[in-house]
């Protein structure tokens, strides 16, 4: 096959699997629904290696498959850009989702919305390929704002939650501020390139740096840029758009792994990375995607100490993740960004399912408190946590390791303003990732077992159905549909990252599909001392922040295993600083008074002057009294005389006979 | 005197379309009793084997036959398709109606037949002759056929109204043709395109003439003030013979415009765009605020048409910038016609769909025409009423429904011609209009249904009206397949 | 002034006249005969521009065929032409402005001004034996043969769409079957029934 039919087949296979599941949900047998969407991902999985093999033998493709429509000038088209870049994404997204995908066969086998839930991962499986294998913005956007629209319908899937209602739309509004950035951005580069094509809009680019936008006198290129990273912002929940990234732990736990930490939310990453020839224009645009990350980073590795509920940690160290991510992006280490985009992929899908599966194991009780000992009960949940832990924290040979360290290293060589703030934010974002990593890790798997004595306090009681363990009760396994993706996703977790760091790195591996200015080429410094993988191990062992993950480590387990007295003493003692942690820096505060308040407000005193004055009055009711009268007289007109009918003819014709005559 | 034989080649498809008509004729006549689906099966097999026949004939090749009167070039064929499909899929639509009523008789399917091969000779016409008998014989036939349902007070009536002004119309476009002829002194279209380009023809008259070809063409398309037999014959006549009034003639009636005006007329292009511009803001504005007062549906829609036609005419008269070089013309001309000729073929796809689900709501003894018959209607048939909802949004020109490409691409056309106060007053209008299209969505999704009697429709009805919606669907999915169909047909002819 | 001319003018007045009585006239009989006078007249000017055949052929077709069973229809129906025409009058004075403007204008577009008579050609004389009428035929069976199929088409389509709307089988129709008469066998009427002989 070549490749335009493999990338086709990518394409439709979720999406005819999609199809299948979610138009016939209440007809077929939930047997089917499943095996139908599998298949799908799994030709979609296959074919991209496919494509894998022949972009690694240095094969590209740039095709238009499909004029959409022509506006003037402008085309917008449907295509394909197969690049190293591309195909990587391809692989992640096709095979997480396949994980995914086998794992919800166990994990919402009780659920009467099972084919639907099928029906929606694969249709997001499809739109998340649009958005990687595009070759223009139009098609971008469409992938970007598809994958937006599964991701809300997966957040609010249990609908009959007030808290999961509540949550989506948080997720729908947030995104809709992003949103607006993003158009912004790509409307600025269809009006001064002229075109919605990356490879056009590249060539334009040394044209664009030297414009200025002619309504405010900024730099075109730094407008278009933080345009589009304000986009990037919202998808990849960076500070402060990141609210509702934490909320959307409403959602069922696959999405959480597929949607909320591996893919979706790395499509940020990925569209600066891809927009690498137009953010290198621009230092302004640059520094302010690393202050942003490494704010990010830092401060959402902060709240993840003080969470209970353990959706909610591994979602604070997404979000800390994604500030490592685009401090990468902005230290102009997009290859690094990537590669950690893949590292993560694996780790925190596999961190994800884990804690799925200890929900399983404590019947759909996520409260760490009530959790502890489950080693014993859930081995292979246990040992695959830790691996994914270990991979989390950046033990020295992990996948987590290689990443990170080269993002640390980097950010420390850059010579970007604000580089030594994002330096020292990723270098402290160690020490709390280990702390709040172990802490969670030791609070599930070791100490005092809780779960027996728990009984009451465990079940929400808004919900009315039970959560939790009964009492006596013991945790117990997850069928082998949960833990057999953890440990197929253990693997790359361990190894991915040794085996493939030289190549992604250090030897130029995504070719021209990343372009990086002469000026801001840091990987470059790092490869000067980079001496090989397991050399890097090693060296690694004896570095700053493997000091730093080992004392966030050591602490955890001094205060949760040793002392677990000790941190509701320190909370109370440290209460000023416990409580801004515990309201997320008051961030949903500030929304809610300030933006909600104040749109509320506004939109009174619009309603008030605006819609009853103006609309209402003038407008609708006018409206409807010019129409009421139009109405009248045509039905005067309309008399259902036929000799009446006739004369309008006649006139008609005279008027148009008088109008035309005279101008000859 | 010797004469020669025309060649017959290019004129296959009528042929057949006529000689079908008679076997019609004879068998109904005959088998009629005992085979009483034979007229029905015949019909449908004329015009899908009538399609074949255009598609095998249609070449890039301009050919003239019949001394010139007869044009067959590939805009031609490709009306001619969309003009059998049209009958086609609304013979299938009214098949079970027609049944109910007692109307399913040989003498329907005839007249169908002939009005179809009314509208392939007005399409291939190339003289005014000829035109003007086509245009007789389709207006004859649909007269006869909105007369069908003779015990019906409000069908005759409408019957007669329709057939009285159709008459005054004729009249108007006989009159003007025999001015065009003394002023040019020829009848033939492209004859009449070089005498305005060579000769110094006397304008005046012609003008004359042309204001009255106008105002025939007008009243066949059905705009303002022309336009007063639409409502009443769209809701007097049965449904099914309003679908088919309200569908292919509209196609016809286009390609009469595009023969007429911009074939023969081009040279005198500013005096008709003026008309027309006048006649189309007229429409829009009195379909979309009068159809808002209306409450049978059918009378509903008749408004949207006049306004989805007045629409229609902005892009006819939007060919041209003045001062652009030839080529940039071309280019600004063509981008026009085809922007209305889009405009029209959607226009006809959705109205079949909106026609046909009146007919899906009929059944014996009932007509399904009142907006309250809509009530509901997600919860008798969620498929069918999705199908509706498609149908409306794209007629209300919702972005990403096929209705909004046709609206924007009418909207470019305009803009070209530096026509941007025009535009938007179009926007603003058809922002009125889509109150009327949501209003239905409203009833069917959000009301309790006033009847509930489960829907009975044959499959042959369901299968075409879901296809119908697909179409609709993936055209506003991928409009520029149809739209660069579109262009190509017409590239081809001007 | 010529004889022709002369004729012309006459002619003229009589139709415009008869013309305008069709549609004053309060009898409708009266105003049939007054279109048939029209016509005649209209006759008369069409074989004063040498058109003999289609002058014959309108008081033929016209006042020999369709204008006597015009007479017949209204002489059957009792029409109270009256009744129909009570917003005549109202709605003339208003008629009578729009048709003037109109008649106005086509007047000024079409008068010599515009229309430039004067450049026309005067026809040539035709030569002898020079028959209209075959000219005509010529020219339907070769050059116009497309538009007269086609107008035998609406013919057709005329005969269909009248006898569809018109015709009815009536429940209480005694039509005669001359197969159903022929095929009729003696045991379908007739039943013998073999009695018994009664004996009282």
């Amino acid at each position: 096959m070549d490749m335009l039919t493999l990338c086709i087949g990518i394409v439709l296979a979720p999406l005819a699997g999609s199809a299948v599941a979610g138009l016939f949900c209440r007809v077929i047998p939930r047997w089917l629904a499943h095996s139908v969407t599998i298949l799908g991902v799994a030709i979609a999985l296959a074919f991209s290696m496919l494509v894998y093999q022949r972009v690694g033998a240095g094969e590209t493709m740039n095709v238009n498959l499909y004029q959409w429509a022509v506006s003037g000038a402008l085309e917008f088209n449907v295509g394909f850009l197969i690049d190293r870049l591309s195909v990587l994404m391809m692989l992640v997204v096709t095979s997480v989702s396949l994980m995914v995908h086998i794992y919800t066969i166990g994990y919402m086998a009780h659920d009467p919305g099972y084919n639907r839930f099928f029906s929606y991962i694969s249709l997001f499986t499809f739109a998340m390929l649009m958005l990687v294998m595009s070759n223009n913005f139009v098609q971008l956007f469409f992938g970007w704002e598809a994958v937006g629209l599964v991701s809300y319908l997966l957040i609010g899937f249990w609908h009959t939650r007030p808290s999961a209602v509540y949550a989506n739309l948080k997720a729908f509004l947030v995104n809709r501020v992003g949103d607006f950035g993003f158009l912004l951005g790509i409307g600025l580069l269809a009006a001064f390139a002229g075109s919605l094509d990356y490879v056009e809009v590249f060539a334009r680019a040394p044209e664009l740096a030297k414009m200025v936008e002619p309504a405010t006198g900024w730099p075109l290129i730094t407008a278009i840029c933080i345009g589009l990273f304000v986009g990037a912002m919202g998808k990849s929940a960076q500070i402060p758009l990141h609210v509702w990234l934490p909320d959307s732990m409403e959602g069922p736990t696959p999405i959480s792994a597929l949607i909320h930490a591996a893919t979706m939310v790395t499509a940020g990453i990925f569209m600066v990375a891809r927009m690498s020839p137009l953010f290198e224009l621009s230092e302004t645009a640059l520094s302010f995607v690393l202050v942003i990350g490494a704010t990010t980073a830092l401060l959402m590795g902060f709240l993840g100490i003080v969470q209970t509920d353990i959706k909610r940690v591994v979602a604070y160290s997404t979000l800390s993740q994604l500030g490592y991510m685009t401090v990468a992006l902005g230290v102009s280490a997009y290859s690094a960004a990537i590669f950690h985009l893949m590292t993560h992929a694996f780790f925190k899908a596999l961190l994800f399912l884990g804690a799925g599966s200890v929900i399983i194991g404590m019947h759909h009780d996520q409260d760490m408190r009530n959790m502890g000992g489950l080693w014993r009960y859930m081995p292979i949940t246990w040992i695959t946590s830790l691996i994914g832990t270990l991979a989390l924290t950046g033990t020295p040979f992990f996948a987590g390791f290689y990443s990170k360290d080269t993002i640390i290293e980097a950010a420390h060589l850059s010579s970007l303003p604000g580089a030594e703030y994002a330096y020292f934010c990723v270098l402290l974002g160690v020490f709390v990732t280990a702390f709040y990593s172990f802490r969670m890790y030791f609070m599930v798997f070791h100490g005092t077992e809780r779960f027996d004595r728990s009984g009451d306090h465990a079940h929400h009681s808004d919900e009315g159905e039970h959560h939790g363990l009964a009492p006596g009760e013991e945790p117990e396994e997850s069928p082998w549909t949960v833990w057999l993706p953890l440990l197929v996703l253990a693997v790359p977790s361990v190894v991915i990252g040794y085996f493939t760091i030289e190549p992604i790195l250090f030897e130029s591996w995504f070719g021209s599909a990343i372009h990086v200015g002469q000026a801001h080429d840091v990987l470059s410094l790092v490869a000067r001392e980079f001496r090989g993988a397991r050399e890097m191990g090693s060296h690694g062992l004896f570095s700053l922040p493997f000091g730093l993950m080992l004392c966030g480590m050591l602490l955890a387990w001094l205060l949760y295993i040793v002392r677990p007295r000790w941190p509701a003493y320190i909370a109370k003692v440290f209460r000023p600083v416990h409580g801004l942690l515990m309201n997320k820096y008051f961030f949903d505060r500030f929304n809610e008074i300030v933006f909600a308040g104040g749109a509320r407000v506004l939109g009174h005193i619009f309603w008030r002057g605006g819609d009853r004055l103006v609309i209402d009055g003038l407008l609708v009711n006018g409206g409807a009294r010019l129409v009421g009268w139009i109405a009248h007289a045509s039905r005067l007109l309309q008399s259902g005389r036929i000799y009446q009918y006739a004369f309008a003819m006649i006139l008609g014709l005279l008027f148009f006979l008088t109008l035309l005559s005279p101008r000859v | 005197m010797n004469s020669i034989m025309p060649n017959l080649y290019p004129a296959s498809a009528e042929i057949f379309v006529l000689i079908m008509a008679c076997v019609v004729l004879i068998v109904d006549l005959y088998c009629g009793k005992k085979l009483p689906g034979i007229a029905f099966v015949l019909t449908q097999a004329t015009l899908v084997f009538g399609g074949v026949i255009v598609w095998l004939t249609a070449d890039a090749h301009v050919a003239l036959t019949f001394s010139k009167m007869f044009i067959d070039d590939l805009f031609g064929d490709f009306m001619k398709i969309a003009i059998l499909a049209t009958m086609a899929i609304a013979m299938t639509y009214g098949r079970s109606y027609l049944d109910d009523r007692g109307l399913n008789k040989g003498e329907f399917y005839l007249l169908a037949l002939f009005a179809t091969l009314g509208m392939m000779v007005i399409v291939s016409a190339n003289h005014l002759l000829v035109l003007y008998i086509g245009l007789e014989l389709m207006s004859l036939s649909l007269y006869a056929m909105v007369a069908l349902r003779r015990d019906d007070a409000a069908a005759s009536e409408a019957a007669m109204k329709y057939f009285v002004l159709g008459a005054l119309a004729s009249g108007f476009l006989l009159y003007g043709m025999s001015m065009i002829y003394g002023a040019t002194g020829t009848l033939q279209i492209d004859e009449i395109a070089r005498q305005l380009a060579y000769h110094a023809a006397n304008k005046t008259v012609l003008l004359f003439g042309l204001v009255f070809v106008i105002a025939g063409l007008a009243f066949k398309v059905g705009v303002v003030p022309f336009h007063m037999w639409v409502p009443d014959v769209y809701q007097g006549a049965p449904t099914a013979v309003t679908l088919i009034v309200g569908s292919a003639p509209k196609l016809a009636a286009f390609v009469m415009a595009i023969r007429l005006l911009v074939g023969g007329m081009f040279l005198v292009n500013e005096y008709w765009q003026l008309a027309l511009l006048l006649m189309a803001s007229f429409s829009i504005v009195l379909g979309n605020l009068t159809a808002i007062a209306q409450r049978n549906v059918k009378r509903m829609l008749a408004y949207s048409t006049i306004s989805h036609m007045g629409f229609m005419l902005l892009a006819l008269a939007s060919g041209v910038i003045d001062g652009a070089s030839v080529a940039d013309l071309r280019f600004s001309v063509l981008n026009a016609y085809s922007a209305a000729l889009f405009y029209t073929v959607t226009y006809v796809l959705m109205s079949l769909a909106a026609f046909g689900t009146l007919i899906l709501l009929s059944r014996a003894g009932f007509d399904a025409e009142m907006l309250d018959d809509l009530k509901g209607l997600s919860r008798r048939s969620p498929w069918f009423a999705a199908v509706m909802l498609i149908t409306m949004f794209s007629m209300a020109g919702v972005p990403f429904f096929v209705g909004f490409f046709a609206k924007f691409s009418v909207l470019e056309a305009l803009i070209q011609a530096d026509r941007i106060g025009v535009a938007v007053f179009a926007v603003l209008m058809s922002l009125i209009g889509a109150y009327y299209y949501l209003r239905v969505v409203k009833l069917m999704y959000f009301d309790e249904p006033v009847d509930s009697t489960p829907l009975v429709a044959p499959t042959g009805l369901r299968v075409m009206l879901s296809v119908n919606g697909v179409v609709i669907a993936l055209a506003g999915i991928a409009p520029n397949s149809l739209m660069s169909i579109c262009a190509l047909a017409l590239g081809y002819s001007l | 002034m010529t004889f022709a001319n002369l004729l012309f003018y006459v002619f003229a007045a009589i139709l415009v006249f008869a013309a305008i009585r069709v549609i004053t006239a309060s009898n409708p009989v009266h105003a049939v005969l007054h279109l048939v006078l029209a016509f005649f007249t209209a006759g008369g000017l069409w074989m004063l521009l040498r058109a003999e055949f289609l002058a014959i052929a309108l008081v033929l077709v016209y006042v020999g065929a369709v204008m006597v069973l015009f007479l017949f229809v209204i002489m059957m129906l009792d029409i109270n032409i009256e009744r129909m025409r009570e917003r005549f009058w109202s709605n003339l004075p208003f008629g009578l402005v729009v048709g003037g403007l109109l008649i106005a204008e086509m007047s000024l577009v079409l008068t010599a001004r515009y229309f430039d008579l004067d450049a026309m050609p005067e026809a040539a004389e035709p030569p002898a034996g020079h028959s209209n009428t075959k000219e005509l035929g010529r020219l339907i069976y070769t050059q116009y043969a497309y538009p007269f199929e086609l107008a035998a088409v609406i013919l057709l389509v005329a005969i269909i769409a009248a006898i569809a709307l018109t015709h009815r089988v009536r429940p209480g129709n005694k039509r005669l079957d001359p197969a159903r008469q022929i095929a009729v066998k003696r045991k379908d009427r007739v039943r013998i029934l073999s009695m018994p002989a009664e004996k009282d």
